[in-house]
């Protein structure tokens, strides 16, 4: 109980409630501008981590993603373009309601639903990882290198591309994890003479290119989101309370389904949001109604991509393998300030963990507020023209890169990684993938070399052991689901046309 | 730029031939079967066998397409015609340029001058871009070097503070 009282003593000082505070308004204007997305703001804010408490660290993370993904959802609504792609599933439902003139239901809708979906995450977040843990403390090498390749098998299975882009976007992020010296052997490994390069390449420049260098470059060659039209907006949490009753169930299926996929490594909250939107059609009573200004799919999906949030730090915390691209830079932020993720988290930083929890509840139950001003000055902020954004957060690109480690080098990786990102998003390959390659690429070879050499190069005991198999299956399982698929389908082919 | 499916899949195929071959020329620790060598040669052979499939076409259906855009871009993409996707490489190249010029040229200059192409390149009208050119790097500069203590270079103009 002594555990609890220090956390809430932790998360009460001056120093975590202004982080907390702060970061919600720059989660908040950063997610309502289109084109920015939540990951990247995540990427931007490490930096100023930096010097920052532990918990304060964490907690600016935690609210800022949160506030984030809400706030994704007002342009999605007003304009019909999402402010983060977690947005990006029902913003034509939104938009329709919009012009029915109930943005303020839609716009309601979304808070209130992002805020109890947040809240319910955190919820799961509480029961699940204490008693994952406890299973995780009987883990070995063989089991880490399951988890963490499953891990990787999911990203591709989820990305909305070819699986085999995909995973070849996740060998290309564990090549990119081979460089430097550490390895098995200690020797420079693809480093070409750079001195540089013998630390390997970090994944936050590496993060930061791929998710805001390529994202100014994409603004360099689209259009600007046309002006916001003028609109008067009713109250906002006035029908709110009405939805909750009408559709307890898909708000708690939005939930669970939001938790399970960002605890999936690698899908994250916009994936929660398109499958939460497709099974709300696919049993409501009314499918006909969605697309046309129908909340019942809002309610669902946007439960989805909050409680998706909290869902993504379960295998964070307890593996150190991110759940989504927001626990991937979080994970590097808990390495730094001494929070390495790992069951013993649960015992021995007991007070920290209540205090995360903590942290994720205070900000969802700020989001609230914070999304009714939010929403009130909407108009204001999305008249910030992107062509002073964009510039601006490319100076803060190469500034926050350099802070890292007072190295310019780290700016050059930030340019290679956004031109990396940027022919990759055009030709299709998905970057998380290759996000989720490189932050796990050492633990991969890690483990697996461990492994190999505790069984004197013998793969049988990777099979041997009663979690590793049945991860064993699973990873095989998702490695051939796409084969399976494309099978099925052929044998199937009134099916696919449908 | 869009490539095709065989000009990315061939690529990956050279790219994991090319790691396999580095790999396997590591050197390998004396009395071990397993090495540095192991991991990169896997994921080599992994990258050539992806290639191959993409190159052929092969995983093509789960693919969503997106939509073409063709509204009319304002800045130096419309400028440049259809030579416009060379504007999305003007940002990388604005950053290799800050790690070039910073030291000798200072903070300050240099974001300016950052600032300043970038935003003229997504199409600013000039007010914007003075206003961002002289605010922008005052406000970075004070939020990095004074509050966050991160050692900017100074070079021909320093900061008043």
């Amino acid at each position: 109980m002594s555990a609890v009282f220090d956390a809430f003593s932790m998360v009460a000082s001056f120093e975590v409630l202004v982080a907390i505070l702060i970061s919600a308004v720059y989660g908040m204007v950063i997610g309502a501008l289109p084109g920015l997305t939540a990951t990247m703001a995540i990427a931007l804010l490490v930096p100023v981590t930096f010097y920052l408490s532990p918990i304060a660290a964490v907690a600016t993370i935690i609210t800022s993603s949160a506030m984030a993904i809400f706030s994704g959802d007002i342009p999605g609504c007003l304009m019909r373009i999402p402010g983060t792609p977690a947005s990006a599933a029902y913003t034509d439902e939104s938009y329709a309601l919009t012009r029915k003139g109930q943005a303020e239901l839609a716009l309601g809708a979304s808070l209130w639903f992002s805020a109890l979906g947040g809240i319910a995450g955190t919820v799961a977040l509480m029961i699940l990882a204490p008693a994952l843990a406890e299973m995780a403390l009987s883990f070995s090498t063989f089991e880490y290198f399951w988890l963490s390749f499953l891990g990787l098998m999911c990203a591709t299975l989820v990305a909305r591309s070819s699986p085999i882009k995909a995973i070849a976007a996740a060998l290309l992020g564990l090549l990119v994890a081979c460089v430097g010296i550490e390895n098995p052997g200690g020797v420079p490994r693809f480093t070409f003479g750079l001195t540089d390069l013998l630390g390997g390449i970090e994944p936050l420049p590496a993060l930061v290119g791929v998710f805001a260098v390529s994202e100014i470059m994409r603004a360099m060659i689209n259009a600007p989101p046309p002006p916001i039209p003028e609109r008067k907006l009713g109250s906002i949490l006035g029908g709110q309370w009405a939805l909750t009753r009408r559709y307890p169930k898909q708000m708690w299926r939005g939930n669970i389904i939001g938790v399970l996929i960002g605890a999936l490594p690698g899908a994250g909250a916009d994936m929660a949001a398109w499958v939460a939107y497709a099974t709300s059609k696919r049993f409501s009573k009314e499918p006909e109604k969605f697309g046309t200004g129908h909340p019942e799919g809002l309610v669902e999906s946007g439960a989805a991509n909050n409680s998706a949030l909290a869902g993504g730090w379960v295998p964070a915390l307890l593996f150190g393998i991110p759940g989504d691209t927001i626990t991937a830079i979080a994970i590097g932020v808990l390495y730094m300030k001494g929070l390495n993720p790992g069951p013993t988290l649960f015992t021995e930083k007991a007070s920290s963990m209540y205090a995360l929890y903590i942290v994720f509840l205070l900000a969802n139950v700020l989001m609230i507020p914070l999304g009714i001003l939010m929403i009130r000055v909407s108009k204001q902020v999305l008249r910030a023209p992107r062509s002073v954004a964009m510039p601006l957060i490319l100076l803060l690109c190469a500034v926050g890169a350099f802070a890292i480690g007072n190295n310019p080098f780290a700016i050059v990786l930030v340019a290679v990684f956004g031109v990396i990102g940027f022919m990759m998003e055009r030709n299709g390959y998905p970057v998380a993938a290759l996000v989720l390659g490189i932050v796990m690429g050492t633990m991969v070879e890690q483990n697996f070399v461990t492994s190999l050499i505790k069984s004197d190069g013998d793969l049988l005991p990777f099979f041997e052991r009663p979690v590793s198999s049945v991860l064993a299956t699973m990873t095989i399982a998702a490695l051939l689901w796409p084969a399976i698929v494309w099978l099925l389908r052929r044998l199937r082919p009134a099916e696919a046309a449908r | 730029m869009h490539l095709s499916d065989r000009v990315t899949g061939l690529f990956l195929v050279l790219l994991g031939a090319l790691a396999f071959w580095g790999g396997s020329r590591l050197p390998a620790v004396p009395g071990q079967d397993i090495g540095p060598a192991s991991f990169p040669m896997m994921i080599g052979a992994g990258l050539v066998l992806c290639g191959g499939l993409i190159a052929l076409g092969i995983g093509r259906s789960f693919e969503v397409e997106d939509p073409p855009e063709a509204t009319a871009v304002p800045g130096l993409a419309g400028r440049l015609g259809r030579m416009g996707w060379l504007a999305a490489f003007l940002p990388p190249a604005l950053l290799i340029f800050y790690v070039v010029a910073a030291e000798s040229l200072g903070f300050l200059l240099t974001a300016a001058v950052v600032l300043l192409v970038c935003a003229r390149a997504l199409g600013a009208s000039w007010r914007l871009t003075i206003a961002l050119t002289l605010i922008g790097p005052f406000g970075v500069h004070l939020a990095f070097s004074e509050l966050l203590r991160v050692p900017l270079p100074d070079g021909l103009l320093a900061a008043p503070w």
